[in-house]
């Protein structure tokens, strides 16, 4: 569905995207994580032609976004990663106006908005103006908006940033949703819990590079298999005594704790007992520590 | 081509949905604006000047006046308008992500600035008619075309504007410095024949004395056809130049 072959983009000097090879199959949920600036927003812009590349291939749909992103933007829907909704137009106004854009027959337009108002739990607020609109409402109105041209490739550039939990696990049943309903999905995200949630396959990228592909399983597995113990930064001195002379622990902290990983949970039980320390947590790897094991130490010099 | 021309009237229609929740406001200039130059101008000063070229003061002003309409309302909502709903309401990144491309934003935005310029056009000089300041208001249906032929190309130096400026005070720069200079010296208020050459000669390069000339034929009935084959050809040679250029510059600033 969508096939980069060494793709790069660069603004001036600094290079957004670097030849990153990828192939996204028809009705995947896929996954593009990476800190700021690694270039996930500038791939997404990139499928549907509002970046263009420096040099390199990209197809979608089999189509070249260079030349016929209309041809390709007829197929997708796209929650943005600002809601960019019309301030000044109530959220039938909006919804209608973006059905007469994407080419929903004038007949079908009404019934279009409405059942999709109702799927988000909106119908309720086909009047209001936007700007009376909660924010987590104008998050799912995007997403009406995205799903009114019925697409078969559905862009979620970090959707659920700054929304309370129950909206977000709202959202996740949705997405789910569509994608057993045979939707493709790219989705960028900056929480890892929401990406292992979702995705059935992701990159993670890092200034620009593919540092990391595969399921979110095979990824823990490849780069912090095990368990973490999270302890409290008073037990630093100790910790790092200990595990002065033990090269199979692996640790790092960050301005609040300390993550111990093992690779099971008998040795982190054991260690910690042993030695008296208290954990605040035990815990399965996840994601987040690939993450940051993957593009952490540079994050902390940049942040 | 079929399919652009019917986002360029979404375009439209979204534009018109959106002023007409605040058609007073928005209306605003366009009535007080030429009512107040006819009250102070051609009331109070037109008491000194009673023979303008054969005509009262008040004549003289009313042609200029109806297509300087058609000046302002395009070219503050490609600038500032424009400007708002790219910068601030991100209105054409969620468009750009449907089948709307640049072309279409930027013709969408140039037809309804044309279309706005026309009808205010005609709305002026129905008004100024009434006060018996037309010799032949039979002629009022052809100031759509002036006002149509006057608010493409402003809206397209509007573009422009919008594509230059860093931040939404730099406009002013470009209203004191040519919009504003532009409408004082494009024929409205004297004839410009009067003035030095370089002046007489910078001013004919702007969209604004053609569409004044135009009016002013309309108006007093006086070579229509012979200003229509001249100044109006170099209305629409400006009006494609700037048009393009106009776009050129905004497909830069939407696509990276």
């Amino acid at each position: 569905m969508i096939t980069a072959k060494s793709l790069s983009k660069k603004f001036g000097a600094f290079t957004a995207i670097d030849t990153i090879d990828l192939h996204l199959k028809s009705g995947e949920v896929f996954g593009l994580l990476g800190p700021n600036g690694a270039g996930k927003s500038t791939f997404i812009n990139m499928i549907y032609g509002t970046t263009q590349r420096s040099s390199g291939e990209l197809s979608v749909f089999n189509f070249d976004p260079k030349e016929q992103s209309r041809s390709i933007k007829k197929r997708l829907g796209v929650v943005t990663q600002d809601n960019a909704l019309d301030e000044s137009l109530t959220v039938l106004e909006n919804m209608m106006l973006y059905c007469a854009f994407v080419g929903v027959p004038p007949k079908e337009q009404k019934t279009r908005v409405n059942e999709l108002l109702e799927y988000m739990n909106l119908a309720h607020k086909k009047d209001a103006r936007i700007q009376t609109l909660s924010g987590g409402m104008k998050r799912r109105l995007v997403f009406v908006r995205a799903l009114l041209g019925k697409p078969e490739l559905l862009i979620l550039d970090e959707p659920t940033t700054g929304l309370d939990p129950a909206v977000r696990h709202l959202l996740w049943g949705k997405v789910k949703e569509l994608h057993q309903s045979g939707t493709t999905i790219v989705l960028t995200t900056h929480y890892m819990h929401e990406a292992e949630v979702l995705c059935n396959r992701l990159v993670i990228l890092n200034h620009g590079k593919i540092v990391a592909e595969g399921t979110p399983q095979k990824m823990i597995q490849d780069h912090t298999p095990g368990y973490v113990g999270i302890f409290n930064l008073d037990d630093r001195l100790q910790i790092q005594t200990l595990l002065a002379n033990r090269s199979d622990l692996s640790f790092y902290e960050d301005s609040a704790n300390i993550y111990l990983r093992t690779a099971t949970l008998t040795e982190l039980t054991s260690f910690h007992t042993h030695h008296g320390l208290l954990p605040l947590q035990i815990r399965p790897s996840n994601l987040e520590d690939v993450f940051l094991k993957l593009t952490g130490q540079e994050l902390a010099s940049d942040a | 081509m079929l399919e652009s021309f019917r986002l360029y009237l979404h375009i439209v229609l979204r534009n018109w949905t959106v002023y007409k929740k605040d058609l007073i406001a928005n209306i605003s200039p366009t009535v007080a604006d030429p009512a107040l130059v006819m009250v102070s101008l051609g009331l109070g000063l037109g008491a000194y000047l009673t023979n303008i070229e054969g005509l009262t003061y008040m004549q003289f002003l009313a042609p200029g006046l109806t297509v300087a309409t058609a000046l302002f309302t395009s070219f503050f909502e490609s600038s500032y308008g424009f400007y708002v709903r790219m910068t601030y309401e991100n209105v054409f990144k969620a468009m750009l992500t449907t089948p709307i491309g640049v072309k279409e934003i930027v013709i969408g935005e140039l037809l309804w600035v044309g279309l706005k310029g026309a009808v205010m056009s005609v709305g002026v000089a129905i008004v100024l008619s009434l006060f018996g300041l037309m010799n032949n208001p039979w002629l009022i249906p052809s100031l759509l075309i002036v006002g149509f032929l006057v608010a493409l190309p402003c809206g397209a130096m509007g573009l422009l504007a919008t594509a230059m400026v860093r931040n939404i005070n730099q406009f002013q720069t470009i209203y004191s410095f040519i919009i504003a200079p532009l409408y004082f010296l494009s024929g409205i208020f004297f004839p410009i024949e009067q003035m030095a050459t370089p002046v007489r000669i910078a001013a004919e390069f702007f969209p604004l004395i053609h569409g004044v000339r135009l009016a002013q034929a309309l108006f007093w009935e006086k070579g229509i056809l012979e200003a229509f084959a001249y100044n109006g050809s170099i209305l629409v040679i400006q009006t494609l130049i700037l048009c393009i250029f106009a776009y050129v510059k905004i497909r830069k600033k939407l696509i990276l």
